[in-house]
């Protein structure tokens, strides 16, 4: 074949290119440590790495919730813990009241007083406050949800938030649940319309034990909802723990030995209320550090994904970054070669 | 028997043949860097002898012709291939820069932005009450709008760009055609005396490639030894000495392109209105950059409003359903967008939350600071609601933007590499032809050297014999 010169240019020329080119790809690769440097160097795997970052920054974001939601449960559990210490204390004070044999009208006042005290610590508790936002009022986290006297402000809404792709979590438990015995067992998910008579403007005061009456007739705790008893959540009676506390504190005052007794049933109902939401939330703190374990296993995979699918394997490039490297410097030799020579060099 | 006169003559002649071949050889060192240029030869012919029976006597040579070495077929089928090359490069050039604006494979882009808006009202969920968090929904809203923006202006810049292009173009096409028609007259005044237009010849098919390379051409040689060129299937640029004009002007939208994009029309006496040609033009640069404009750059322009769109419109009617730290309800995440048509151009958050964040839209019942209900239907918007034709998810259709623009991309990239891989053996396929090779020319140079020499070696010796002839009475 002939070889006009322009050959020889061209051809030297081009494969300088090319080599000058691969190493400018690979050095660029060793510097940003990554194989995919636009979306054309990998279609597919590009498109997964974008998907695996979101996933990533997703994960992050639900383990900030479920951290949050952890410190509310964590928060609420603690301060039922205390409520069922109080209710305990409370017990114990109605039994040693209850018979003749080692109490009296004056023990009674007095320990009336102490009951009322506890009536107190208990508002106090329903008052909690996680940062600025009270644990047992429903959605209205703003305003304390109950008076001095044991009245519920708050609404019945369980706050779900989202602690996974298709997963919520309810962070809260009502206080018109865990204190007024009011029965939560919808299923996780659907919109629950707030109970009317649970409306700010509906004044729950009737309920209030105020009226000097036979005591024994006049207080009723058990929440008077048919639905509740046959099949509530909360077991077989559902109690307003403070209307409960009021019972006993007024059966002291008193001295009536019967309201005294029959309060220690309610006390029992009220015991069993506040632990099975102590249960509930110990079991939302387990699927909570289940899910953050997931969630914290599933990011390190994501990140393992992302890595291998865009990561520069360092061993190959740097192979590959040496025998380019070799490659120009054989090119460069041979055209300085190829291009110097010409017959016009050896004619004299 | 020859005369030594006629000796004399063949030796003169001779020596002129040599000095014809050195000057064609001279000429072929001083083209050989220049583009397009064929190597030359003289060719000689012996002339016809004298005399008489079988005593008849050579009368030596004269240089007939100085003829150009090329190939016709293959320089066609070399301008064909780079017209395909400049197709590729063309879209490949557009892509790339497309590829630029959606690529956040090395840094923080949209579909980062995406997901902290989302991650914002997901924050948002489990603290409604916080003022912080609501700010920090706000600025989530404002970088994603920003991002819109962005994304919008960058595919107009391209758009832009291509209007440039176009226009630099057609001032090239204009005049190489012009240049195609003056060559035309010439090539024509110098065959129609029989003699070879060999420099004339190779500009003119020089040209033709390079217009090829800008559009998609016909042409065809007609006996006049002229050509006849036609883009986009019947718009004839050049025929005889006559060019016809392309111009690139400013149109208003329609399918395919944006308003104000320019297109490239032809203008000619047969044609009363102007024809548009930039919908036929399918090759060249040209082609290929119209391409990427009608088709991908269009394409993404829609896909971004339709996206904006959809995520103004999904949120909205989630936000106004929702109750603000306010108590007011009905209030827009983002003003109201009249269309898909420039939503992620006319995207913008509500004016009345830029000044103050207490409006966004956490709960679904009034009077309810901790209720989280909306923030939460809002974030599970990004991946938990398929919403383009109840198909896919806003990052499914996102990520396929992307994953679909990097495979055109890539395939363009390898077309364009293989393809110059192609053109690179023809041209030196054409080179080994036409080429000139400094050693071949410097052979030549000697030997038309000793040429030269041996035929003055000639006339000195008809010298010598008429000498002695003179000569022969003195002895």
């Amino acid at each position: 074949m002939r070889v006009a010169d322009k050959m020889n240019h061209r051809q030297v020329v081009s494969n300088l290119n090319k080599n000058r080119h691969q190493l400018s790809t690979f050095q660029n690769q060793a510097a940003l440590q990554k194989r995919i440097t636009k979306p054309s160097d990998d279609p597919l795997g590009a498109a997964r790495v974008l998907e695996a970052r979101t996933e990533i920054q997703g994960f992050e974001q639900f383990e900030k919730n479920i951290l949050s939601t952890k410190g509310f449960v964590e928060f609420s559990e603690q301060s039922l813990g205390e409520l069922g210490d109080l209710l305990i204390r409370a017990k114990e004070l109605a039994i040693q009241q209850a018979s003749d044999g080692a109490a009296g009208a004056e023990t009674r006042k007095m320990v009336a007083m102490e009951v009322d005290q506890i009536f107190g610590q208990m508002v106090n508790i329903g008052n909690r406050k996680f940062g600025d936002r009270y644990l047992f009022g429903g959605y209205k986290t703003t305003k304390a949800p109950f008076d001095m006297k044991g009245n519920y402000y708050g609404d019945d809404a369980e706050i779900e938030v989202p602690v996974d792709k298709d997963a919520k979590m309810v962070m809260n438990i009502p206080g018109s649940h865990v204190f007024m015995g009011k029965k939560l067992n919808d299923p996780v998910g659907t919109t629950k319309e707030i109970d009317p008579s649970l409306k700010e403007d509906n004044s729950p005061a009737e309920k209030a034990p105020e009226l000097r009456q036979p005591a024994s007739t006049m207080f009723a705790p058990v929440v008077e909802d048919p639905s509740v008893n046959d099949q509530g959540y909360w077991g077989p009676k559902s109690v307003n723990v403070f209307t409960t506390i009021k019972t006993l504190e007024t059966g002291l005052k008193t001295n009536d030995k019967a309201v005294i007794q029959n309060s220690l049933d309610f006390l029992d109902d009220a015991l069993n209320q506040v632990n099975l939401a102590r249960a509930e939330l110990g079991s939302r703190m387990s699927v909570l550090n289940t899910g953050l374990e997931t969630i914290q296993k599933l990011q390190v995979d994501s990140k393992m994904i992302q890595s291998e699918i865009e990561d520069v394997d360092m061993y190959e490039l740097v192979n590959n970054l040496n025998r380019t490297q070799n490659q120009l410097e054989a090119s460069l030799a041979t055209s300085g070669k190829m291009i110097q020579n010409s017959l016009l060099d050896f004619l004299r | 028997m020859g005369r030594v006169s006629s000796l004399m003559t063949v030796g003169r002649r001779s020596m002129m043949n040599s000095q014809t071949g050195l000057h064609t050889v001279g000429h072929n060192i001083a083209n050989k860097e220049t583009e397009g240029y064929s190597r030359q030869r003289t060719e000689t012919y012996s002339n016809g002898a004298e005399g008489g029976g079988k005593r008849r006597i050579g009368l030596g040579a004269r240089a007939a012709t100085v003829r150009r070495i090329n190939n016709p077929y293959l320089e066609r089928q070399l301008g064909n291939e780079k017209s395909e090359l400049a197709t590729a490069q063309g879209r490949q050039q557009g892509l790339g820069r497309l590829e630029q604006i959606y690529n956040e494979q090395t840094v923080e882009g949209f579909n980062a932005s995406m997901t902290s808006f989302f991650n914002a009202f997901r924050e948002l969920s489990t603290n409604p009450e916080s003022m912080p968090r609501r700010t920090a929904v706000r600025a989530a809203g404002e970088t994603l709008v920003n991002d819109f923006h962005n994304i919008h202006s960058q595919l107009e810049e391209v758009g832009k760009d291509v209007n440039s292009q176009l226009q630099i173009s057609v001032h090239d096409i204009n005049s190489m055609t012009e240049e195609i028609a003056s060559l035309n007259k010439q090539v024509q005044e110098v065959e129609i005396s029989g003699g070879w237009a060999n420099d004339e010849r190779d500009r003119r098919d020089l040209l033709l490639k390079k217009l090829g390379e800008e559009v998609d051409i016909k042409w065809s040689e007609g006996e006049d030894s002229t050509v006849t060129v036609s883009t986009a299937k019947d718009a004839l640029l050049v025929v005889g000495g006559e060019a016809n004009h392309l111009e690139a002007v400013s149109t208003p939208a329609r399918e395919g392109k944006g308003e104000g994009d320019y297109d490239i029309v032809f203008y000619h006496h047969d044609y009363a209105e102007p024809l548009v040609l930039t919908d036929r033009i399918q090759g060249g640069r040209l082609g290929g950059l119209l391409s990427v404009r009608s088709g991908e750059l269009n394409g993404l322009k829609h896909d971004m409003d339709n996206l904006a769109y959809t995520i103004a419109s999904e949120v909205n009617g989630m936000h106004a359903q929702g109750f603000n730290a306010y108590n007011q309800t009905g209030v827009n995440f983002f003003e109201p967008l009249n269309g898909a048509n420039g939503a992620a151009q006319y995207l913008s958050m509500n004016q009345d939350i830029k000044v103050d964040s207490g409006r966004i839209s956490a709960g679904r019942d009034p009077n309810r600071p901790g209720d989280n209900r909306v923030a939460v239907e809002i974030a599970e918007l990004q991946y938990g609601k398929p919403v383009f034709d109840g198909s896919l998810t806003l990052d499914e259709f996102y990520n396929g933007i992307v994953g679909e623009l990097g495979i055109k991309t890539q395939a363009a990239n390898r077309k364009a590499e293989v393809q110059k891989n192609v053109v690179d053996q023809l041209s030196n396929l054409r080179e080994s032809i036409s080429g000139v090779s400094l050693d071949e020319e410097a052979a030549k140079m000697i030997e038309m050297q000793k040429h030269f020499d041996a035929a003055a070696r000639l006339i000195r010796t008809a010298d010598e014999i008429l000498e002695t002839v003179i000569n022969i009475k003195r002895y």
